[in-house]
């Protein structure tokens, strides 16, 4: 792209041809203020904050939709353009009911800093007072229309990133209504509440319930983080006050997941209902007492003496690289991954979804599981035309984005779309891998994307945790659980066959119905380390909440001071 | 030279306003160096001199025809006149009830709650004042000069301005002094 000069408050540059104004005063270290805009997404100038004065143009024009052109001349904090952005604050805070008193918001808005910014200390215009419902229809966070400036921020994200495609505008102009599929309450539409909207949302008009109130922006620090739900591991950050972890955010310089999270990642750390265990437990008499740690720690290490090597440790996907190492050296027998194992035949990665124009899913439901690879799936869909194949049972989730359903025994068809596509990609589950393998064998051009259940699954197994748990016998099972809700019925049943069980985990459920001891173990939001994703990438899990419980490692340690 | 005399008074409020101007302390001391406060609701003067003022100070928004006949007591009585607190200058908190029939809004007040007794009636006095339809910000019911938003303001941004009108200067917002809630 040629270069094209302009001049911004008086300051030469050379930008792309293809830069928008915005784009360009950026580069420039100008400063223009926004509110509709995203970096994430595509600007719209809905909210005409960014007005700027450029010579040879009749009128103000939105710097984040104009282009530049050669020899473009910009002014950004005339007296015509600063008018005119304090007469839009004051059409934006007086269309609907805009109360800071009482706003969560209060601190960290950005439609309040603007009007600091631009030093609005009354509104010019009688305020109409529409009477607009809060919709708290959904589980984790609600929507309250009154403070919604209509920027569609949200409506963007769900269509351009997460491809869901559930938010829209009803009516026009100041009866404009941002609405769930065709005016449903948002907990009965298509939304499948990943909080991408949530994070966007300029003003306090979609709050989130767990940090309503809990930290302003001052008040607040952000912490880079790995979640561990899932072998996707999307960056996040965790956003924390006096210790706290109040809110878990996408992080948009994360790859793969570009800022997204899912539900779970976003919301289950933070709501998550079970018992904590902070104490050792033991089992006396079919009730649980609250140990002397060195009780309890002294009672299993006599139990593992005694076993010798009939041993079992079983890891789940919350336990990190360093926590897997330290067990693995601490205890002895076999060491067991506590669902399928990681496929190590990958020849995709999450990032290569963006570009596939054939998604062929098999024996997996994008929309339950690994959810962030699903958006990726499903803005392939909306935005590019890509093609979604679902083969045998793929779930209902994703069926609205899917061109053809097959069964699982038609996979020749799934053979033949394949071979006409220029970039076929099978993604499959544990239970899809033995088709998908098949399918990829089927053209050269088709690559494989397999998910297996576990954050850390990888990272797993290069540690030692090579086998897959399928009831294999011992005198002492040791599982290190963490925060897992995620949990076979085989691996409970088997626990339940007589042998000593020592769980070390954040949560006492669904423990406590098959241990006999049950040790805490810090939840990822409590502990640093590391964790492996699918596409191999190495990622940092970081301590950002306080806790008394203390590390895996520790706990380890102790343990293995129990022996002597 | 001769003090800036001052009048404030409140229309609908919870008063909080007028505590941040307490929470001034002792720079209260200060301030009187130059200012003088002829009256306040929490003074013994309550109502501005018919002499007039410099300047007077309403927080507070326009609910009911007291308020409006307080407010423009005050308009005629002082030279400047500022609107203080998210209430009087953006109607805050009372404005809620807009949203309500006012006659809804007495019926729920003094029949419909829980805690009030059984066979009470909305208090129909021609003593007490008529609530307004809709409640306004003061700007809509007299002119304005200067605006003070905060709920309540800052002890900080109260001192600035009186002491910048005091002296004959132009407010300016600066740093921390505007915020609102």
């Amino acid at each position: 792209m040629p270069d094209v000069r302009v001049t911004i408050d008086g300051i030469e540059i050379s930008v792309p041809s293809n830069s928008t104004v915005l784009e360009a005063a950026r580069r420039a270290g100008v400063n223009i203020p926004t509110l509709c805009d995203h970096p994430a997404i595509e600007p719209i100038g809905a909210c005409r904050m960014c007005l700027v004065e450029i010579e040879k143009q009749r009128t103000l024009q939105p710097a984040c939709t104009f282009p530049v052109f050669e020899g473009m001349v910009v002014q950004t904090r005339s007296e015509k353009v600063v008018g005119a952005r304090q007469f839009v604050l004051q059409l934006l805070f007086s269309e609907r009911n805009h109360f800071c008193m009482f706003c969560q918001m209060s601190g960290s808005c950005e439609l309040q800093n603007l009007a600091y910014d631009y030093e609005l200390d009354h509104w010019a215009f009688e305020r109409p007072m529409p009477k607009f419902e809060v919709d708290a229809s959904r589980e984790f966070f609600a929507m309250d229309h009154n403070r919604c400036i209509l920027c569609r921020r949200c409506v963007r994200v769900c269509d351009e990133l997460v491809g869901n495609g559930t938010l829209g505008m009803r009516n026009r102009g100041a009866d404009t209504m941002i609405i769930a599929d065709l005016g449903v309450p948002f907990g009965e539409s298509s939304c499948i509440s990943c909080g991408t909207c949530l994070q966007v949302c300029p003003t306090g008009a979609l709050m989130d319930r767990a940090s309503a109130y809990m930290g302003a922006t001052a008040q607040i620090e952000r912490v880079k983080s790995t979640c561990m739900a899932c072998p996707v591991g999307c960056g996040e950050e965790l956003v924390v006050r006096d210790g706290r972890v109040i809110r878990v955010e996408g992080d948009w310089e994360a790859k793969p997941n570009n800022g997204l999270l899912c539900v779970r990642g976003r919301f289950d750390p933070l709501h998550d209902r079970r018992d904590r265990v902070r104490k050792p437990l033991v089992k006396q008499n079919g009730e649980w007492v609250a140990a002397d740690p060195n009780a309890a720690l002294e009672l299993v290490s006599g139990k593992l003496a005694a076993a010798g090597d009939k041993v079992a440790t079983i890891a789940s996907g919350f336990v990190t690289v360093e926590e897997g190492k330290a067990l693995a050296d601490a205890v002895k027998g076999n060491k067991y991954y506590m669902y399928a194992l990681p496929p190590a035949g990958n020849t995709a990665t999450v990032a290569d979804l963006d570009r596939a124009d054939l998604y062929v899913a098999v024996g997996i439901d994008l929309a339950e599981d690994y959810q962030v690879a699903g958006m990726a799936v499903k803005r392939g869909v909306r935005k590019r035309g890509a093609r979604l194949v679902l083969v045998g049972n793929a779930g209902e989730g994703m069926a609205k984005w899917a061109a053809r359903q097959l069964c699982c025994d038609d996979l020749a068809e799934a053979a033949k779309l394949i071979q006409a596509a220029e970039h076929p990609l099978v993604i499959a589950g544990p239970e899809g891998l033995e088709a998908a393998n098949g399918l990829v064998a089927a053209a050269p051009q088709a690559r494989l994307l397999s998910f297996a259940p576990g954050g850390n699954g990888r990272g797993l197994v290069e540690a030692g945790y090579a086998e897959a748990f399928a009831g294999q016998a011992a005198d002492v099972y040791v599982v290190a659980a963490g925060e897992t809700a995620n949990v076979d019925q085989c691996l409970l049943d088997a626990l339940k066959k007589g042998a000593f069980v020592v769980v070390l985990a954040s949560y006492a459920a669904p423990w406590d119905g098959v241990a006999d001891v049950i040790l805490p173990m810090p939840t990822s939001l409590e502990k640093s380390g590391t964790t492996v994703s699918v596409d191999g990438v190495l990622s940092p899990v970081a301590a950002a909440m306080h806790t008394r419980v203390g590390s895996l490692q520790d706990t380890v340690a102790q343990l293995a001071e129990a022996v002597r | 030279m001769a003090k800036v005399t001052l009048c404030t008074d409140w229309l609908d409020v919870c008063s909080g306003c007028h505590m941040s101007l307490l929470d001034i302390d002792e720079g209260l001391a200060t301030l009187f160096g130059s200012v003088q406060l002829l009256s306040s609701p929490i003074t013994d003067l309550k109502h501005p001199p018919i002499e007039g003022a410099d300047v007077g100070i309403l927080t507070g928004s326009v609910s009911n025809d007291h308020q409006e006949e307080v407010a423009r007591r005050m308009r005629e009585r002082v030279r400047i006149l500022v609107s203080m607190g998210d209430c009087s200058v953006f109607g805050g908190i009372c404005t809620m009830r807009n949203f309500f029939n006012v006659e809804d809004v007495l019926r729920h007040a003094y029949v419909e709650t829980d805690s009030t007794a059984p066979n009470q009636a909305v208090p129909r006095s021609p003593e007490i004042a008529k609530l307004y339809p809709k409640v306004r910000p003061l700007r809509e019911v007299v002119k304005v000069d200067y605006y003070i938003p905060g709920c309540p303001p800052s002890a900080k941004a109260i001192a600035y301005v009186v002491t910048e009108l005091a002296s004959g200067r132009e407010p300016a917002w600066t740093e921390d002094l505007l915020r609102y809630g």
